[in-house]
């Protein structure tokens, strides 16, 4: 009797029923009868097995496939074929599926295992819940793919064309990426959190602490970066508040008032200091249902009352002291320090102490980093905080008022770069052109997080759509769609690799050392802002240009470019792709120049963006750092210099470690312990700490080759 | 006069953003000492007009502020260095009054010879002493071993 291995490895006695079977069921499915000839198939393929023991089951289908297509029934055939086809997709998608599930129970011991479970620097995946939330993950991806998305959108998905951000998360649940949350609106109106009433704070104790639980409940239903704009300002009624109250306490014990007021101004600045000190252990310690420390962003600077300074001193100087016993930088909240011509800028203006502060904390914690008031008002249209990391909100008026609290954006598709490029064969209108076919498909896709949202009611949500996050505060039943439309969020095209496309296209040396090339550069971004435009022309949704961060998305577009093109000269070789439009990490240039270069992108891409500088141990140096940030604030909106301040349990050293394909190094005791040292790196628009949490390969790689701007 | 190396933009040597020059010859031979390819004073490439201009350009450059000149090496004080030095010096504070000089020795203050102090006037921040390998220690601002001082001159206006 004859055996047929099935694609499992399994065998099966060679069963004709099953071929005329599912030869009849294509013919039924092309509208044409005829069962004779099903059977004339089925026995045709029985002659040619008979007398063999075993017989793949591959060899089968091609026999029939044959018959069908050398038969009058080619429409039978097509059928046939295609039925084949999709079966053989679903079971390799059951099969990734099973795998990537494996995957999360065997902690990663494969190379794909590591990409999934170090894909976000922010997860700790050894621990139950953040497992929990990596398998809701993995389901929820593949769902989307197979059930929500249109197919040709999963497939530019799945060769790498193009990357549907966050598949975790969106589309199967609808959740959008980032957002300003309205702590004022819900702060001052009141708001209902679990099964309790929040009413307003009395105190900065009690405002900081309620801030805390609104981010981490923020931080649950939205998948991307939660910001607070303009803490310093939101905060200081609750600082008056705490003042007020101990002025009243302290007249009680004395009739000399300015004796009163001392002891209330002392016990204030204490209360903040704690206050903000709380906060920060809040955030570092909680665990939102997403698996993680929320993204969280406190953005301030510009406030010049004394309440709004004793803020943010309170927030530097507790940054500035560093978290537990062994005063480690903590990575989160990022801060993010507004300067400007008038109130922070020079020696004369009223907060330059600040200013001096702010420096010592990057110095030290590499955060704050910078955000210049008046460039980022020329790009952006008005002064904000950024969503997360650099996402960052156009602008949008409610009766003639500029509103920002309280929207967000809907989530990011990027397009492969270099992708488009390779497949130009340094054909600048091939690339175009080509470059017109997949901004079509992002389209479609970034569409789909918009209908996805279309009829969800504000009840999925009550913190963000119910309670005031969003600054709205809709019935359970209403639909939230609106809140989305006419600019009010943003949706952005995402884009990595401006650096390898240009090595690709042309093959003329670095983007840097040419005019013409950077140019070219710059040409190609401001295509796609003009497309973003378009769209937002067309739909009435806030369509903006976002310069991808590409934490995990630098590794996984190159390893498919690599596998699909082999190892290419500057494109495919390192392992990574060079974050938007960043200079080459490799390219020895001084802090200034690679400001001069970056900043033509910012202006096209005014959807997302950020600079560095790489810069050494500057803790010593405020002066040269205050050099740098001055000279940016009136070219880049957004800036932050990565100066590595680490530290070693071992011997205590500080200042910067090396770093390994293998890992971090003290360079005084050659300590390589992963549990005996703080390091902190910039990840993308956050930090992580490598050496507890090691980033994925190909960011791992990135790091290692960052060379120093000074 | 030689130097071994020239760094328009720095900001690891003396507060602020720099131009640093790394000039050849030093007598002091310290175990440890991390520029040990500095001592010969016939390496590097000659302290030419072209390079003093180039200087003098760098430290009024109107697109990147420098705070001042950082002179290093090998010693600057080291003998055969010592007109170029003080021709460099005098250049400098005659052009830029208001820019500061940071100078690294192994001589110590109290040591120095008379063609030495002629040039103290000029420098507003010396570091003085020798290496000494056994009080190594990377967390000192300026400096590579504990022996050696970081000493606020004051420059020509203090000594004016």
């Amino acid at each position: 009797m004859t055996e047929i291995i099935k694609r499992d490895g399994s065998r099966q006695p060679f069963d004709a029923p099953r071929i005329s079977k599912a030869v009849a069921s294509a013919l039924h499915d092309a509208q044409i009868k005829d069962d004779d000839f099903a059977e004339y198939v089925a026995k045709k393929v029985a002659s040619t097995v008979a007398g063999k023991a075993l017989v793949d089951i591959y060899d089968i289908q091609e026999q029939v496939e044959d018959l069908m297509m050398s038969s009058e029934y080619h429409n039978a055939a097509r059928k046939y074929i295609e039925y084949r086809q999709t079966r053989d997709l679903e079971r390799e998608a059951r099969n990734a599926l099973s795998r990537d599930i494996l995957g999360i129970i065997n902690q990663g011991n494969g190379d794909d295992n590591d990409a999934l479970l170090n894909e976000n620097a922010n997860k700790d995946s050894k621990i139950i819940p953040t497992q929990r939330d990596l398998l809701a993950g993995v389901v929820a991806r593949h769902y989307a793919k197979q059930h929500i998305l249109p197919k040709h959108i999963t497939a530019a998905h799945e060769r790498g064309e193009i990357h549907y951000h966050d598949l975790d998360y969106a589309p199967f649940f609808p959740m959008f990426n980032c957002m300003l949350i309205d702590i004022e609106g819900m702060m001052t109106n009141g708001f209902r959190m679990g099964n309790a009433e929040i009413e307003t704070p009395k105190s900065i104790t009690t405002a900081a602490a309620i801030t805390a639980q609104i981010i981490a409940q923020v931080s649950s239903h939205i998948y991307g970066g939660t910001s607070i704009n303009e803490i310093d300002r939101i905060h200081a009624p609750y600082v008056r508040k705490t003042f007020d109250r101990h002025l009243a306490q302290g007249l009680r014990w004395t009739e000399d008032e300015s004796k009163a007021r001392e002891y209330a101004m002392e016990m204030t600045e204490k209360d903040c200091y704690d206050a903000y000190q709380a906060l920060e252990y809040e955030v570092n310690t909680l665990h939102t249902a997403n698996g993680q420390t929320p993204f969280v962003t406190f953005g301030f600077g510009l406030g010049t009352s004394w309440e709004e300074r004793l803020v943010q001193k309170s927030i530097l100087k507790n940054r500035i002291r560093g978290l537990g016993r062994n005063c480690k930088t903590p990575v989160f909240p990022k801060l993010v320090f507004a300067i400007k011509k008038g109130v922070n800028f020079s020696a004369d203006d009223p907060n330059y102490d600040i200013k001096q502060l702010a420096l010592e904390c990057a110095s030290k914690r590499m955060y704050p980093d910078i955000l210049n008031y008046d460039k980022l008002v020329e790009i952006t249209g008005s002064f904000k905080t950024p969503m997360g990391c650099r996402s960052f909100l156009g602008v949008y008026e409610e009766n003639g008022q500029l509103v920002h609290d309280g929207r967000n954006n809907l989530g990011v598709i990027s397009l492969n770069l270099p992708r488009i490029a390779i497949e130009s064969k340094g054909c600048e209108g091939a690339f175009y052109q080509l470059l017109e076919e997949r901004l079509e498909v992002a389209k479609e896709a970034l569409m789909t997080r918009i209908q996805r949202l279309d009829n969800v009611r504000a009840r999925v949500a009550p913190i963000l759509y119910v309670e005031g996050a969003c600054g709205v505060r809709l019935q359970p039943d209403d639909k939230i769609s609106d809140i989305f439309k006419h600019g009010r969020a943003s949706i952005s095209l995402g884009y990595i690799g401006v650096h390898e496309t240009i090595n690709a296209l042309y093959g003329a040396g670095n983007i840097y050392d040419s005019k013409e090339l950077r140019q070219k550069g710059e040409a190609i971004v401001a295509r796609l802002r003009a497309a973003v435009d378009q769209w937002k022309e067309e739909t009435g949704y806030g369509f903006s240009l976002y310069s991808t961060p590409s934490e995990s998305l630098c590794d996984r577009f190159c390893r498919l470019d690599r596998k699909k093109f082999g190892v290419i000269d500057g494109v495919t070789d390192k392992g990574y792709y060079t974050n938007s439009f960043h200079l080459d990490v490799e390219k020895k240039v001084n802090p200034y120049d690679k400001v001069d270069f970056e900043q033509a992108y910012p202006k096209h891409a005014s959807g997302g963006f950020i600079c560095y500088g790489e810069y050494p141990n500057m803790t010593n140096n405020l002066k040269a750092l205050e050099n740098v940030w001055d000279y940016t604030y009136d070219k880049i909106p957004y800036y932050g210099t990565n100066t590595p301040n680490d530290s070693c349990y071992t011997c205590g050293y500080e200042g910067e470690f090396e770093a390994t394909s293998r890992g971090f190094q003290c360079p005084q005791c050659k300590n390589r312990d992963s549990d005996k040292m703080s390091v902190t790196r910039r990840v993308c628009g956050y930090l992580g700490q490598p050496n507890s949490r090691p980033f994925i390969r190909g960011k791992q790689e990135e790091v290692v080759r960052r060379v120093k701007h000074l | 006069m030689n130097y071994l190396q020239y760094y328009p933009i720095d900001v690891v040597n003396g507060e602020g953003t720099r131009c640093t020059l790394f000039v050849s010859g030093c007598e002091h031979f310290c175990p440890g000492c991390h520029n040990a390819s500095t001592w010969d004073a016939d390496k590097g490439l000659p302290f030419d007009h072209a390079m003093e201009e180039r200087i003098i350009a760098d430290l009024g450059d109107q697109r990147i502020h420098r705070d001042g000149l950082s002179l290093s090496g090998g010693d600057p004080f080291y003998p055969g260095n010592l007109s170029g030095i003080l021709k460099l010096v005098t250049r400098v504070k005659s052009v830029y009054p208001q820019k500061d000089i940071w100078l690294w020795t192994g001589y110590r203050l109290d040591m120095l010879s008379s063609a030495q102090q002629a040039i103290l006037p000029y420098i507003d921040v010396l570091i003085d002493g020798r290496f000494e390998l056994a009080k190594r220690d990377l967390s000192l601002p300026w400096r590579g071993s504990s022996n050696q001082r970081v000493i606020r001159l004051g420059g020509m206006q203090a000594s004016c």
